[in-house]
């Protein structure tokens, strides 16, 4: 098999064509051309059918795709029945979604983010977030290159694969860390921002962060702080002008 | 503000790929705010006013779960809109307006993202005979169309915030307490969108003791320093 490293390129553009309709189905498909690409002269019926289940309806994580791609990929030149092909497919959704959010979005991209902003509030300028950008973007590629080698190695067998892999241990793990990075961050950012304004303004900083903070405990789903903070903005206006 | 033509055009061009990095490619994390903002900052030749303004609403990201068909803000291209409003202005003064631009260009940049992502299913049905027949070249079509779709959505949102910042910077003169409050506010609706954030994605176990020892520790340092 044939156009591995292209394939691993073209994920970095999986979420390229996100749609209500197939969510990741037709990024899936662009990725996975270069792979099926040698199954084209060997055999043209199951490359065409091929091709086709590559587009389907797919949702997950965008970092761990190369699973699913891989593993399906593997499948189609394994020469398993298309319906074997679809449900295993249909059966990673929901594992490669939950470990790849959990991962990243719960995990690594706070953990980093918290230490850029630790690293910026601390004085050290541009750094901390070169060192954010290098760091995510060294752990993503490694991450990627692995998926679509296990997938391509384990086919049918990659929820095994996955299984006894080090990914559910590195998901479940790094909540923690990540929290606590988070925890220790926004005290640390807040405080570099507020290191210009008299102890007057700062408290009335936090009373509208400890208001916020209320009203969304309170209010629950369906408010937002984006909302808050421009409501927020426009009564500190109009206050001012009352006052004027 | 007041920033050149060929600083406008730079910054058009970064506000169009952190838009495209936030889902469509290569999501690198430069659309974070933090790196939006320093980047932009670094073209506006005011990395500190980049850093400000990059930091204030990376606290507003981190509310901000970027999962599938959620709709969310799209900070990138608002946040170099807001580094260009900030630029060369003291940045206690601009900070408040600044995050107030920024924040109305995410939220309209999240509705647009919603348009393209129905205009990218429409096309799809366009092309369902050639999909269900197995043409990889539809396949590639409908990915480089929709990556244009998002990509003009980008420039599109990032250039009316650019144009919005220039009408500001010239006409919108708050007096200096109201500027000084804006930006107090914005700075306390931060704290409390990343507190608000971090408190309900450490839910109620060993994560949130986590969260709790990392808030006396970073209060602690905030504190000393």
């Amino acid at each position: 098999m044939t156009g591995r490293w292209r394939a691993l390129l073209r994920l970095y553009a999986v979420q390229g064509s996100w749609n209500y309709e197939r969510m990741l189905g037709v990024g899936m498909g662009y990725a996975a051309e270069p792979l099926l690409h040698d199954l084209a002269t060997a055999d043209p019926v199951r490359h065409t059918e091929a091709t086709v289940r590559s587009a389907e309806f797919f949702n997950c994580n965008p970092n761990l795709a190369g699973l699913a791609l891989g593993a399906t990929a593997r499948a189609e030149y394994l020469g398993a029945p298309g319906e074997q092909v679809s449900r295993l497919r249909t059966a990673l959704c929901s594992p490669l979604g939950a470990l790849g959010d959990q991962l990243f979005w719960a995990g690594v991209v706070p953990v980093l983010v918290g230490l850029a902003l630790i690293g910026v509030a601390l004085g050290a300028g541009l750094w901390p977030v070169i060192g954010f950008v290098v760091l995510y973007n060294a752990a993503r590629f490694g991450v990627a290159v692995w998926s679509l080698r296990t997938g391509l190695r384990s086919g049918p067998e990659v929820a095994r694969a996955i299984a006894i892999s080090w990914l559910p241990r590195w998901a479940s793990g790094i909540g923690p860390y990540a929290a606590f990075v988070v925890g220790v961050a926004v005290p640390l950012a807040a405080g570099w921002s507020f290191s210009h304004f008299p102890r007057r303004g700062i408290v009335g900083a936090l009373v509208v962060a400890a208001v916020g903070l209320g009203l969304a405990r309170w209010w629950g789903r369906g408010f937002t702080t984006v909302r808050f903070a421009l409501a927020a903005m426009a009564a500190a206006v109009l206050l001012r002008l009352m006052v004027a | 503000m007041s920033l050149a033509f060929g600083t406008e055009v730079a910054l058009a061009a970064w506000g169009t790929i952190v838009g495209l990095d936030l889902v469509s490619a290569p999501q690198a994390m430069l659309s974070r705010p933090l790196v939006a903002g320093a980047i932009a900052g670094v073209i506006a030749q005011d990395v500190e006013a980049g850093l400000r303004v990059g930091v204030v609403l990376e606290l507003f990201a981190l509310d901000v779960l970027p999962i599938g068909a959620v709709r969310y803000p799209d900070f990138g291209p608002a946040t170099v809109a807001a580094v260009a409003l900030a630029a060369n202005a003291p940045w206690e003064m601009s900070l408040g307006v600044s995050a107030a631009l920024a924040l109305v260009l995410a939220v309209l940049g999240g509705w647009a993202m919603q348009l393209v992502r129905r205009a990218n299913a429409r096309a799809i049905q366009r092309h369902a005979a050639a999909l269900a027949a197995g043409e990889a070249r539809a396949i590639r079509g409908l990915q480089y169309a929709a990556l244009l779709r998002d990509a003009g959505r980008s420039l599109g949102l990032t250039v009316l915030g650019l144009v919005v910042a220039a009408w500001a910077a010239s006409y919108l003169r708050p007096d200096r307490l109201t500027a000084l409050t804006l930006t107090l506010v914005a700075l306390g609706a931060g704290v409390a969108a990343a507190v608000g954030g971090a408190v309900r994605g450490a839910g109620h176990g060993r994560r949130l003791q986590w969260l709790g020892a990392g808030l006396a520790v970073g209060t602690l340092a905030a504190l000393l320093r």
